[in-house]
């Protein structure tokens, strides 16, 4: 076990990455099982990376604070409140870092990422017709992170 | 403990998930309507909408009724509601002919949820992003969502 885990600890962190795009294509995964693949990445991670690095690696570091900000904000429908919560705030204080994986996690997934991806870049491509509609919401910071070459 | 019906297994982590947060929910019977889905808030199905996330947020970028202060107080949020045609009233108990909504606010008086009553006299909250479920009010109230400070009416 010793050796598998000295072994281990030698992937690189893209190796780790590569976990998301693989959650990318996944689009058709029921609730439990997204629940486990999340909870399977972070376990893998936590075993095989000292936390100290996995900290300063910004996709482990984005991929804990959103778990911790979604499993606290579930319930809510107050938009400050769920962008307020210091988890959110820190992949804000992320900066332009951030983008790149906000805008992977939103083409798996949508979610509340409009307030962080307006503070980080400035910018809102969302049409006032399109306010508070999430599936055209995330379709529109999508493009715009297509144009900016964040995306394929 | 939740009754439930067609799904169970589908439902199973989310009724988890529900009675941890809002605990009040075991002593009474609820039960879960639909699968979670971002797509709208409880505060635009209290209002009808399921298309629509509401939400008076500064950043202007969630849905809010024009004309309507973009402001997090039960006032701003009693005049939305009466743009529909609610208006306050006193009495939570269902009333042939009557809709009725009852806004949760939390320790400081911010509005923090909004369930609609149904012909069957229960509620049917969606919660947050999570599930739409049928309940009582006293179900919702709590650490998470407050308390009802407003219950208001319209005709049907």
């Amino acid at each position: 076990m010793t050796y598998v885990r000295s072994r281990i600890t030698k992937v690189d962190i893209a190796d780790i990455a590569d976990i998301a795009d693989i959650d990318i294509i996944n689009t058709a995964v029921s609730k439990e099982s997204s629940l486990i693949q999340d909870e399977y990445k972070r376990s893998v991670a936590h075993y095989l990376i000292p936390f100290s690095r996995q900290w300063s690696n910004p996709f482990i570091r984005f991929s804990t604070l959103k778990v911790e900000w979604e499993v606290d904000t579930a319930h809510l429908s107050s938009i400050t409140e769920i962008a307020i919560h210091p988890a959110y705030q820190q992949i804000i204080g992320m900066g332009p870092i951030a983008i790149p994986l906000i805008l992977s996690e939103m083409k798996r997934k949508p979610g509340h990422w409009f307030w962080a991806l307006k503070s980080i870049t400035g910018e809102d491509p969302v049409l006032p017709e399109q306010t508070g509609q999430i599936t055209q919401m995330t379709e529109a910071w999508l493009r715009w992170g297509k144009e900016q070459g964040y995306l394929r | 403990m939740a009754s439930l019906g067609q799904g169970t297994r589908v439902f199973k982590v989310s009724e988890e998930t529900i009675e941890h947060l809002f605990p009040n929910l075991r002593k009474d019977s609820y039960f879960i309507a639909s699968p979670e889905t971002i797509d709208y808030n409880c505060i635009a199905w209290a209002a009808g909408n399921s298309e629509k996330w509401w939400w008076p947020d500064p950043q202007n970028q969630y849905f809010w009724p024009p004309g309507i202060p973009r402001e997090e107080t039960i006032e701003a949020f009693v005049k939305a509601y009466e743009l529909l045609g609610y208006s306050i009233c006193q009495n939570p108990e269902y009333e042939n002919g009557f809709e009725k909504i009852a806004i949760y606010v939390d320790s400081i008086g911010r509005p923090t949820h909004v369930a609609r009553q149904l012909s069957s006299a229960r509620w049917t909250s969606k919660l947050g992003k999570l599930e739409d479920i049928e309940h009582t009010l006293d179900g919702l109230a709590g650490s998470k969502y407050g308390y009802v400070a407003v219950i208001m009416k319209r005709s049907k």
